[in-house]
Parts: C-alpha cells; sequence; structure tokens
C-alpha cells in the first residue's frame, strides 16, 4: 500500500526542511555526546566578536543581510543568528563561505564561533577590537578604523604572536 | 539477508538546492540490497572524505555528526523478522538519499497520551551529501526528513495510532523536529544517551500531512 504525498506537498517540505538536518536515533556508545550540544560550552565573547565582524563587514560593503546571505550563498537565517545570537553555533560551510567573501582566514573564523580550539592571541585581539564598537546604523570612522584592525587580526598573513 | 525489491514504492519529490528545481523521487517500503550496497559503496566513502575535512580543519570532536557509527546492515539484520519494524527509503536516479526504520511496538509518553501506541522512529538518517553539518559542501536534495516523518505519521494512522509518532533527535536536528513538525520536546532522556525525545501529537500530525498539500 503507497501512500498519500503529492509534489506540491513535497515542494513545500523542501523548502521548509532547507538547511535543517534531520537525524534521528539513538548515537551508538560515543562517549562524547554525554551533554547538550556545543553553545553551553562555547567561548560566548568570542562570538560575539564573530557576529560584530560580519555586522561591520556587512554594512561596510553596504549589504543588507538578505544581500549577503545571497553573495555568499548561506542561509538568511544562518546570518541574522551569527549576527544576534552569541549561543548559535554556525556551520562549518557558512564560516567557510563567508572566508571567502571576506577575504580573511577561514581557519580564524572557526576559531571565533569556538568550532575549532583557538591557540593563538587573535581571539583576544579580536575581541579587544569587537568590544569597542557600538551599535549603529551607518560606519562611522571610528568603525571603519575598527574593521580594519578586525581584518588585519582575521586575515591569513597576520602575524603570529 | 534483506529483500531485493521494496513491498510498495510512493512517488516523492525532492528539492535539489541548488537549483531549487523539484526531482522525481520515489519512496521505497522497505529497505533492500540495493539501499544497503549504496550505504557501503557510497555513503561511507562519502562520510570518511567529509570527517577528513573536518579534522583537517581542525573541527573539534564533539561538533561532528553524531550519526557516524551506525550501521545500516546491523540494523536491518536485527530487525528483519520482525513483523512490528518496518523500514524506508528515498531513492533519486538509483541513488539511496535517506533511510529509516521504525517500531510499532512503543506507547507514548506525552502527558494526557500516556500510554497510547505510537510509531517510532529509531532511526533516521539522510545520505552524507544531502546534510549541512559536514564540511563546506552544500546539501544536495531537501525533503527527505520531512517525507520520510509524512511515511511515519501515514503509518501510523493506517496502524491505528492517530498519527502519533516519537523519536530521539540527533542534537542538530532538534530544530527540524520541534519547528518545521511541530513535535513537542519532551527533554533530554538519561537513557538515550541524552538526547531530546520528541513526539508528535494526532492533531499536529494531520496538520503537518496537510500543510502546502495544496489542490
Amino acid at each position: 500500500m503507497t501512500f498519500d504525498i503529492n509534489k506540491a506537498w513535497c515542494q513545500n517540505a523542501g523548502a521548509r526542511e532547507n538547511s535543517l538536518d534531520i537525524g534521528a536515533g539513538v548515537i551508538a556508545a560515543d562517549p562524547m555526546f554525554t551533554h547538550e550540544g556545543g553553545a553551553d560550552e562555547s567561548p560566548e565573547a568570542s562570538r560575539l566578536a564573530l557576529g560584530r565582524f560580519i555586522n561591520l563587514m556587512r554594512r561596510d560593503q553596504g549589504l543588507s543581510i538578505e544581500a549577503l546571505a545571497e553573495k555568499a550563498d548561506v542561509e538568511i537565517g544562518d546570518l541574522l543568528s551569527l549576527e544576534k545570537n552569541a549561543n548559535h553555533l554556525p556551520d562549518v560551510r557558512t564560516l567557510y563561505q563567508l572566508s571567502e567573501v571576506f577575504g580573511v582566514s577561514q581557519e580564524k573564523l572557526m576559531g571565533l564561533s569556538g568550532l575549532t580550539h583557538a591557540n593563538d592571541d587573535y581571539v583576544e585581539e579580536a575581541v579587544r577590537y569587537a568590544a569597542k564598537s557600538a551599535s549603529v546604523e551607518v560606519l562611522s570612522e571610528d568603525e571603519h578604523m575598527i574593521l580594519n584592525g578586525l581584518i588585519s587580526v582575521l586575515s591569513e598573513n597576520a602575524k603570529k604572536k | 539477508m534483506s529483500a531485493t525489491t521494496p513491498s510498495d514504492v510512493t512517488p516523492v519529490w525532492l528539492t535539489e538546492k541548488s537549483t531549487k528545481e523539484t526531482v522525481d523521487a520515489e519512496l521505497w517500503h522497505g529497505i533492500v540490497d540495493k539501499n544497503l550496497a549504496d550505504w557501503e559503496a557510497e555513503w561511507i566513502p562519502d562520510l570518511q572524505r567529509r570527517l577528513k575535512l573536518l579534522n583537517q580543519q581542525k573541527v573539534e570532536r564533539r561538533f561532528w555528526p553524531q550519526s557516524r557509527h551506525w550501521d545500516w546492515r546491523e540494523k536491518l539484520r536485527e530487525i528483519e523478522r520482525r513483523l512490528a519494524n518496518l523500514s524506508f527509503a528515498i531513492m533519486v536516479e538509483d541513488m539511496t538519499q535517506a533511510m529509516m526504520t521504525i517500531d510499532l511496538t512503543k506507547r507514548s509518553r506525552m502527558p494526557g497520551h500516556e500510554g497510547q501506541h505510537l510509531v517510532y522512529i529509531d532511526f533516521l538518517e539522510a545520505a552524507p551529501w544531502n546534510r549541512n553539518d559536514l564540511a563546506e559542501e552544500p546539501a544536495k536534495f531537501s525533503g527527505c526528513g520531512s517525507i520520510l516523518i509524512n511515511a511515519a505519521i501515514q503509518q501510523s494512522i493506517l496502524e491505528g495510532f492517530k498519527g502519533r509518532i516519537g523519536l530521539h533527535s540527533l542534537p542538530q536536528a532538534n530544530s527540524f523536529y520541534a519547528n518545521a513538525c511541530g513535535m513537542t520536546d519532551l527533554g533530554q532522556d538519561a537513557t538515550y544517551e541524552n538526547l531530546r525525545y520528541f513526539e508528535l501529537k494526532p492533531e499536529k500530525a494531520r496538520s503537518f500531512i496537510e500543510k502546502g498539500k495544496g489542490e
């Protein structure tokens, strides 16, 4: 006996599901997952710095969140969460795409997000820069300076301390 | 030994994410040899390749996909003689895109519904290329999870369980079950690796399979 699932329903379901993961079932004896996934152990300050960096870069390039999402081929919701929510753990792919668009190091963006363990001083430095900025609509001269500082800290060629 | 052909085939459609085009697909009633062969020959090597990328990018192991230990051949061996267990697979272009096994013996834990029969989803997994949590490559098709949940609901209705379903969600999928499916989050289950347990009420089940149906 077959089921009643029509094309319109599937199209809507595909759009609704989009970037969501779907796995279900008991994890077979994997001792790593005895806690909730991720956010509680992640560095909130460095995630705030990551969100601030993305916000500044986006505005510096005159892009709306929607326009940046399209340019980087990432989900709007993921970008929104990245900018606004320090508990949000981004996808590896999202950070890869943003690093390509912004011309900075993917590895360092992953370090800021908490996806990787950052061994360098750049996290602390990025947080310091981000802490100097305030949220306004148009980038001020000060914000331009802060953004330039963040770019130099997060670029591939930044000098290791 | 598993079957060579599915007992039934329901036509379904997936969305190709890069083009947003709808592609013809099939929901196979029963995981068969072909699906297990795809899992062994295509899923596992692709998953290993993606895990290698995550490792090279120094992503911490706790953020790696959690279903990487699942052994579909072993799972099918466990349930093949049990009438109370069913399985499903989604196919596109002769390749397995997602698989699910269900158990018809479990009961509801939802307050107000305790003890009622439901369809319990033992395992549900998408092929590595349809997942978002694996390295930087975008997922290929979307819609597999919703179609399999729809199938579980319709099986629940056929069994007289009024569309009730239950499952333990992997951490990265909590949002899908809570928001896209409208399931009730009954909290972490200490007896199931602390995964969150979700159930779908009959009225939400009806709404899920009718939502966006058109016609």
